[in-house]
Order: structure tokens, then C-alpha cells, then sequence
């Protein structure tokens, strides 16, 4: 049997399943939401050639290619334990249980909670939940929302939301506590969203960006930044105020905000109340690994990717005999690297069924994989290649005291 | 409404302030913390607070894990049907 099982159809799934159709294996892909594309979905923005990176159009493309190629997609199917038995891979689903002997898990990322009080009301919801109910159910989350958290993703989808006609009060932080902690400091926010200074047209951030390369100036960055915040996409970016609750009856009717010193503690006295009808929550990405977990599969701590990351190679093979990762859930990065990674693993994957002259191919797509990182319009954390690195070090050290079966 | 009356774990109705005084008191592992109070350990797996009360045993408890996953995953990962689950909805 010549076959693959892909779990998850975003960017790197579906490029993964294109590569392997491509060299002739026998590919389904399953995925628990109704639409192929992943979070490539929610994407909408416009690149620094000018041209707009619409996700829908993006997604679409690459579902009919595999579509053509003969692959076979499950949607609407969550996968709830995968399990090795003998040499070959059994996937549980509520519908079929499958059997494949190579099994790539693209599961992609999940959001990461920050709870402030008030955040169980009906009208607080994740910053993704808000860009897929606008960008993708085009359903208004509401009239005016307010974003705590201030990152990459949450500046992003913030453009997105205006787009779509939505008021923005503003983007602050959460009030500082043992689990926002750094996510509540501004400098720490202020270094981190030095990195999306290119996507934005203010002339303070732009100015910031170059000037603020050291510590004692960012310091100054955040001492004199003004009380009134700065403006982005023409929404106010509150890097010195915090959101300390949430409040309403039934549901969201507003939050209290709060000045804070440059270290993130709460000013007394200066709360004021702002009304607003949602709000979202940003806590930033960490990669979906739960069924790679299941497997056995070593785990590493990897901040600059985003958390616990599957022990991986270069070629996304796993110590896990026939088991491959790409996408987020190695990493958090962008839609086209993830999409470069599934090429990778689809190779490998091939190599692996005995399909023969992959190397040179492999090796192109491995360079292309980190010539895509090194292009890059987003970037969720700035020192990524050291995370990078850092995997593929593990990876070395573990092939000392292990066997690992290649191909 | 007060920080320490917040609510962490939705299933299970844990608060902000029994995560924090059950990890002080007891010097809790994440997974100290998750049996202790039943956070995470609800309905949903703890697809929610998982990450925070990993968060609350690092900063304020025991917890220094970086070479494993320090609250382990076990299958079903998504809310499963009994009927599906025994094989009886086919
Ligand atoms: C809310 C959000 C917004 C983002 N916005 C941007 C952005 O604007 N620009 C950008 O470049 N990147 C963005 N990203 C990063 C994004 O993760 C990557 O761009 C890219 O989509 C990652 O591709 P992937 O194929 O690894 O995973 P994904 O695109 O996340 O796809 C994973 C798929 O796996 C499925 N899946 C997961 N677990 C299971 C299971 N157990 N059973 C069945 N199916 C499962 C999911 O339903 C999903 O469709 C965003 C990520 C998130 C979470």
C-alpha cells in the first residue's frame, strides 16, 4: 500500500498532498473544519509589492489543484487519537477509522488565552474567531470592538476588521498578572512589534523602528510614548494603557482602562470607561501538536517557535518511524512558508514509498523552504532562525543515544 | 468583577486565585496543579486554560519542564459521541 494520511488542509497540507499526488501516491486529506484552506482562509492583506494576498483565492487554488491530482478530502472530520499499530498508522475519526502507513500531521496553530476578568461574557472572543466571522463568514463581529494584546496578528487583523467596516476603539494591553507578564510590558510589546513597523504607515513607528535599535533607546521609546497612543491604519495603538476588566450584564457593553507605568504597573486613578459592543482577545500562536503527543514523538520548548515543538529534521521527518510534521505545528510562520514546508514533507514522504531521484528535489525544496523564511512579509517572532536552528541541533543530539529508520 | 474571582477553567469553575494559591501552597508541577484543582480536566480537555495553568505552575510553582509537554495529552483529543466512541454509530 502506497498511501498517505494528511491531517489538516491548510497551506502546508495541501501542498504536501499536491507533492505527493504529484509523484503518484494515493493521498486523503482530513480536516474537522467544512472548508478546505486552513488559516489561510482568514487572510487579507495587501504585500509590499502592492498586490493583495487574498487567502479565499489562495486556498481555493490549491484545494482544486489537489482535487484534479485525484486526492481525497474528508472535511468536517476531526481526528481524536491516531495510534501506531504494527507498521502501519491507524487514525480515529467520528466517522471512519483509517489506516495509511505515512502520516503527515499539518494541524496548524491554536490561539493562546488571556484571561481577564470579565473574559467569559458572550461578546469576548479570540482575534481569530473574530477575522474568520469577518473574513470568511463575512459576518460583523460587531459595531465597535476593542483588541487587547498587541502583536503581529492582532495589528493585522485589526487593518482586516476596518476593512470590513468595523470600529476600533483601540489596541491595549492586558493588565499585567502571572500569566500576561511579558504580553503586559511595553517595552517587551514594543521590541516585538518593532517587526511589523514595515507594514505600518505611520511615520512614529517607521521613524521608531530604525531609531529604537537599542535598549536605553527603547527605554525612551516607551517612557515618551504619547498618552495618547499611536496610530495605525488610523486605530489608536495604546502601548501604555491596560485593559484591567470587562464588563456588562448579559454581554460585553464595555472595558475599563487603565494607565500604565513603562513597566506595566496600574496608575491609580486613572480608569476610564470605554463602550464597546466586542472584544477580542490576541494572546498570540503556539503549534497544535496534541496528536503528534499522542504518538511518543520527543517534544522540545522552543520560544522562538512558538512553544512545544515535535522533535524534527530539515526533511520533516519525525523519530517516529513514518510519522512527518510541516506547517505551524513545527513553528509558527507565515502561510508561504508553512506552504514550502509541505512541499518538503510531500518529497519526503515519496522518498519514503520508494519513489526513486528525490534528492536533488528535496534539496532544492529544503533551500526554497529557508529562502521563503528569509523573504518573509510576516514574521511572528523575530528570531526564528535561532529557533530553527536550535530543532535541528536537538534533532543532531538525539541521533547520537538513537536509531531513527530512514527512508 | 475582582482578578482572583476570575474564572480560568470554564468546565470545571476553577478561579484565577485557587490556581495561585494551590500552586504557592503546594510548590506545584503543572500537572500537580491540573489533578489539584481539576483545571483542564472538564469536557473540553482543557483546549482553553491548558496554557495558562502550565503558565501559573512555571511563574509561581514548580514547574521547569522543557524537554517534555509538561501537561500530557491523551486521546480522545476532540469531544467524542459514546456511540462513536464504542463503535456502535457506524
Ligand atoms: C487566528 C490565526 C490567524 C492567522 N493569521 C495569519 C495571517 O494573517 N498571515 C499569515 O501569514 N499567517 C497567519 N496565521 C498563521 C497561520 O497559522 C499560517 O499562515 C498557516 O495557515 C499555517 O498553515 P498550516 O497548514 O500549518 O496550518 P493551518 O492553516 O492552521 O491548518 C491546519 C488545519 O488542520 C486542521 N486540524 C487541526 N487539528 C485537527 C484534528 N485533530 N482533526 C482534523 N483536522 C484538524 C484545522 O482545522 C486546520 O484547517 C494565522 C494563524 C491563526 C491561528
Amino acid at each position: 500500500m502506497n498511501n498517505v494520511i494528511i491531517i489538516g488542509s491548510g497551506p502546508a497540507g495541501l501542498t504536501a498532498a499536491i507533492t505527493c499526488a504529484q509523484k503518484g501516491l494515493e493521498v486523503s486529506v482530513i480536516d474537522e473544519y467544512m472548508k478546505p484552506g486552513g488559516r489561510l482562509l482568514g487572510q487579507l492583506y495587501e504585500q509590499p509589492d502592492g498586490s493583495w494576498w487574498n487567502g479565499i483565492n489562495e486556498s481555493k487554488k490549491l484545494f482544486q489543484q489537489a482535487v484534479n491530482l485525484g486526492v481525497q478530502f474528508y472535511l468536517e472530520t476531526p481526528v481524536f487519537n491516531i495510534e501506531k499499530k504494527d507498521s502501519l498508522w491507524v487514525v480515529y475519526t467520528d466517522k471512519e477509522t483509517f489506516q495509511t502507513t505515512n502520516l503527515l500531521l499539518a494541524t496548524g496553530a491554536a490561539e493562546a488565552p488571556v484571561p481577564i476578568p470579565g473574559w467569559t461574557l458572550p461578546g469576548v472572543m479570540s482575534i481569530g474567531a473574530a477575522q474568520i466571522m469577518t473574513n470568511v463568514h463575512r459576518v460583523k463581529p460587531g459595531n465597535r470592538g476593542l483588541i487587547i494584546g498587541i502583536n503581529v496578528l492582532s495589528s493585522a487583523i485589526a487593518m482586516e476588521l476596518k476593512l470590513a467596516g468595523v470600529d476600533i476603539a483601540c489596541l491595549a494591553l492586558p493588565k499585567n498578572n502571572q500569566i500576561t507578564h511579558e504580553s503586559a510590558h511595553p517595552k517587551k510589546v514594543l521590541d516585538s512589534l518593532l517587526h511589523v513597523a514595515h507594514m505600518a504607515p505611520s511615520t512614529f513607528v517607521k521613524l521608531g523602528s530604525k531609531l529604537m535599535k537599542n535598549n536605553f533607546m527603547k527605554e525612551l521609546g516607551v517612557t515618551f510614548y504619547p498618552r495618547n497612543g499611536v496610530k495605525m491604519w488610523d486605530i489608536p495603538i495604546q502601548l501604555k494603557k491596560a485593559v484591567i476588566e470587562i464588563y456588562g450584564e448579559q454581554e460585553v457593553e464595555g472595558v475599563t482602562i487603565a494607565s500604565i507605568s513603562s513597566k506595566g504597573e496600574v496608575i491609580e486613578g486613572s480608569e476610564e470607561n470605554i463602550a464597546v459592543d466586542f472584544v477580542c482577545i490576541a494572546g498570540g500562536l503556539y503549534p497544535l501538536a496534541e496528536l503528534a503527543a499522542l504518538t511518543g514523538c520527543p517534544f522540545h520548548y522552543i520560544e522562538e517557535l512558538g512553544g512545544y515543538v515535535p522533535l524534527h529534521n530539515e526533511q520533516m521527518m519525525t523519530p517516529v518511524e513514518g510519522l512527518f510534521v510541516a506547517g505551524n505545528i513545527t513553528g509558527i510562520e507565515g502561510a508561504k512558508v508553512a506552504a514550502a514546508q509541505g512541499k518538503i514533507a510531500g518529497l519526503s514522504i515519496a522518498k519514503r514509498s520508494g519513489k526513486h531521484q528525490l534528492d536533488e528535489d528535496l534539496k532544492d525544496a529544503v533551500q526554497q523552504g529557508a529562502d521563503t523564511r528569509k523573504n518573509a512579509y510576516i514574521q511572528f517572532h523575530p528570531e526564528v532562525d535561532s529557533g530553527r536552528r536550535r530543532i535541528q541541533e536537538e534533532w543532531e543530539e538525539y541521533l547520537v543515544n538513537n536509531t531513527v529508520q530512514f527512508f | 468583577m475582582r482578578e482572583s474571582e476570575m474564572i480560568i477553567c470554564r468546565c470545571e469553575e476553577v478561579t484565577y486565585q485557587e490556581l495561585l494559591d494551590t500552586a504557592i501552597t503546594y510548590s506545584c508541577s503543572a500537572r500537580e496543579l491540573k489533578l489539584r484543582t481539576r483545571a483542564g480536566m472538564g469536557y473540553c480537555g482543557g483546549r482553553t486554560c491548558r496554557s495558562i495553568v502550565d503558565q501559573v505552575a512555571k511563574q509561581v510553582g514548580s514547574e521547569q519542564s522543557k524537554k517534555n509537554i509538561s501537561l500530557k495529552y491523551q486521546a480522545p483529543i476532540r469531544p467524542v459521541n459514546f456511540v462513536d466512541l464504542g463503535g456502535e454509530g457506524k
